[in-house]
């Protein structure tokens, strides 16, 4: 075996350490604190289960768990097909088509807290609606994931288009003499040679749509009264106006925890099937 | 919470890692006070609108220019300052002075040793009424102060051919009168990122009915928000709610300050801060009355919220920083600040010249005429109590027959902050 050069090494081991001090050993801590009652600024008191038990009785973590849930469904789904949708719409080269692929893009670029604060005045109650979705507690959700959509449609999009372009243009050829529809070309080629990107794509959304944070809280903070809490908003909520720290690191395990699982879930059946 | 809440929020630090994020944010020191450097005071402001960023500024420069101890300000974003206050405080090497206001969190910090005791501060300010000391303990010195009412134009109120209300009965009428004239009576601001300004009308309603001692003692948990005299508060709101802003709940407070000022709205209960964002022509044209009487029998009691500087118990500049609180609470410090700001703020030194605009006159006497004083409804409890409040009366403004739910669930969620 070739011995590794010790400039090599180097480059592992100096990201290796300080991502282990800046974010795994955190992380590890904030394991930790889920266990314990801190205000932020006397030392932690071990609670046990304490934090876990908690969440059972607290009407505010339903709603935000059942939101969350709506939310990757949606956000997750929507962002998902319709990113597929436009790259497959997109992908031929023509005329005219990287203007409308910039366009999709464009909202990436924006700042979320820009984005939101331009959806507010789209909602403000006289312009797209009389009254503003945002104040009525049975579409304060749904309007705020039309901007969240809004922007990751975009980039969902740029990931399937890498990934079409990876695509062997053989394989259609061959489809298409053996008559292969469009749908049929879709189904047996394109579907299938995604398969990579497909499990890239579900990191994507799956972690940023338990991560969505910025939009929601600076479009309703949660509000009103709860109705569009998710588990990062709260987990915000509880960390930085109540100051619950061991409760909402609590939280935030409980989001880890669904992140984590759903992804590993899924990585492990897609290495079953291969 | 009051103008320091103003700034959008851009609170994305706390998004972006999903278990580290908690852990992070509270316990690494990377929070960055401001670089020590020897002998110079820092001071960490979150008085980032620009009118009172320049005043703070002012008093720094007007500090230095004395030739004594000199100090230098860094102004940060508000929610930045309160969400990272905890870590400055507990850091190694924090900030020498911090603006804020008196109340139950730093009385926590101070219970845990981690304030300076400015007792000798205090004894240069002798002519001080005993109210600002009893508020503000051994750790904190008042520098400004100002007031909430219901504010109008009066270019307004002469073309509707109405006059302020005294009386409770009074108010209705001109409700009524204003409606009649195709005019939406009431502002209000209580969407969007601010919700809390919903939570000024309960105070007002609940000093009106049940008196300031009541109110304190319900903010500090010694009463309960189902309390058939805290849902007493709701019947005179009620009677009003046909007359408010039916957007009330959508908009933001800076969108009700220009609903009024462009006289879609009447009268707008707010503090004396939004005139920072007002345009310099309306100021002139602005007055305001008092929240009408509604019980006699209740000694007078009005909102005028306090702020100032608290200074860290590691401070290695204690000689230095108290130099500058002393000079903060004089007359001439706040004369200065005072000059550089927006105008509408009143001094807490009774000495102290205020602007001098017929509108802040007015303030002022409108705060002495007070037998008693209140905060606001965070200061007088606590940040983290605030948001049980904003949902329980955001929600009351939408379906006010909820109205005993809504205190069932306000008090359960103000038991989970209180057993914290």
């Amino acid at each position: 075996m070739r011995r590794v050069p010790p400039i090599l090494l180097l480059f592992v081991l100096i990201p290796l350490l300080v991502e282990g001090f800046w974010v795994f050993w955190p992380a590890l801590q904030g394991f930790w604190l889920a266990l314990t009652n801190w205000d932020g600024v006397s030392a932690p008191r071990f609670a046990g289960a304490g934090n876990f038990s908690r969440m059972i009785d607290d009407p505010v973590f339903h709603t935000a768990v059942t939101n969350t849930a709506i939310w990757l469904v949606l956000f997750g789904g929507l962002s998902a097909v319709g990113g597929l949708g436009l790259a497959v719409l997109l992908q031929k080269e023509r005329r005219g088509v990287g203007v409308y692929r910039a366009a999709l893009f464009v909202p990436v670029v924006f700042s979320l807290v820009a984005t939101s604060l331009i959806w507010q005045m789209l909602y403000q109650p006289g312009g797209l609606f009389d009254s503003s979705p945002l104040a009525d507690p049975d579409t304060a959700l749904y309007a705020v994931l039309v901007p969240a959509l809004w922007r990751q449609a975009g980039y969902v999009m740029v990931l399937y288009l890498a990934g079409l372009k990876g695509i062997d243009p053989g394989l259609y050829e061959a489809a298409t003499l053996d008559g292969a529809t469009a749908w049929q070309r879709f189904q047996h080629v394109t579907w299938p040679q995604l398969r990579s990107v497909n499990s890239v794509v579900l990191s994507v959304i799956v972690i940023d749509s338990l991560r969505s944070f910025d939009v929601v809280w600076s479009m309703t903070r949660g509000g009103p009264y709860h109705s569009s809490e998710l588990l990062s908003t709260y987990m915000y909520a509880t960390a930085f106006q109540s100051l619950k720290l061991g409760y909402a690191s609590a939280l935030a395990v409980v989001i880890f925890v669904l992140a984590f699982g759903v992804i590993v879930t899924y990585l492990v059946r897609a290495f079953r099937e291969n | 919470m009051d103008r320091r809440h103003f700034l959008r929020v851009t609170a994305a630090a706390g998004a972006g890692l999903l278990v580290s994020s908690t852990a992070s944010c509270a316990t690494s020191a990377s929070s960055g006070p401001v670089a020590q450097t020897a002998g110079t005071v820092s001071i960490q402001s979150n008085l980032s609108a620009p009118a009172a960023k320049a005043a703070i500024e002012a008093l720094v420069k007007a500090f230095n220019d004395r030739k004594g101890s000199q100090a230098s300000v860094n102004t940060v974003a508000s929610e930045t300052f309160r969400t990272q206050l905890p870590s400055y405080l507990t850091s190694a090497n924090p900030p020498d002075l911090f603006t804020w206001y008196p109340g139950s969190l730093l009385k926590g910090y101070e219970e845990k040793g981690l304030l300076l005791d400015v007792s000798d501060v205090w004894q240069t300010m002798g002519d001080y009424p005993q109210a600002y000391r009893t508020l503000s303990g051994k750790v904190f010195v008042p520098t400004t102060t100002y007031w909430w009412s219901f504010f109008y134009r009066k270019s307004n109120f002469a073309k509707w051919g109405v006059t302020p209300p005294k009386t409770w009965a009074e108010f209705v009428e001109l409700c009524k009168s204003l409606q009649g004239k195709g005019v939406i009576p009431l502002g209000m601001g209580a969407g969007s990122d601010s919700p809390w300004t919903a939570s000024a009308w309960f105070d007002y309603f609940n000093i009106r009915v049940n008196g300031a001692p009541f109110h304190r003692e319900l903010l500090a948990g010694k009463h309960r928000f189902d309390d058939p005299k805290v849902k007493a508060i709701f019947t005179p709101w009620r009677e009003v709610l046909p007359y408010t802003d039916p957007n009330g709940t959508a908009i933001g407070f800076q969108e009700a300050t220009t609903a009024m000022l462009q006289g879609r709205t009447g009268i707008l209960l707010t503090g004396a801060f939004f005139a920072d964002a007002a345009p310099k022509d309306a100021l002139d044209d602005i007055d305001f009355f008092r929240f009408p009487i509604i019980d006699p029998a209740v000694p007078l009691a009005e909102e005028g919220p306090t702020d100032g500087f608290f200074a860290s118990s590691k401070s290695p500049h204690v000689k230095e920083l108290k130099e500058f609180l002393t000079y903060a609470a004089t007359a001439e410090g706040q004369e200065v600040y005072i000059r550089n700001s927006s105008g509408t703020i009143l001094p807490t030194h009774p000495k102290a010249r205020d602007s001098g605009t017929e509108l802040v006159k007015k303030g002022r006497r409108h705060l002495e005429e007070a037998a008693e004083i209140t905060q606001f409804f965070n200061r007088d409890s606590s940040d983290a109590l605030q948001p049980t409040a904003d949902a329980a009366l955001v929600k009351f403004l939408q379906q006010p027959d909820q109205l005993d739910t809504i205190l069932a669930t306000w008090q359960k969620a103000a038991e989970q902050v209180w057993s914290a």
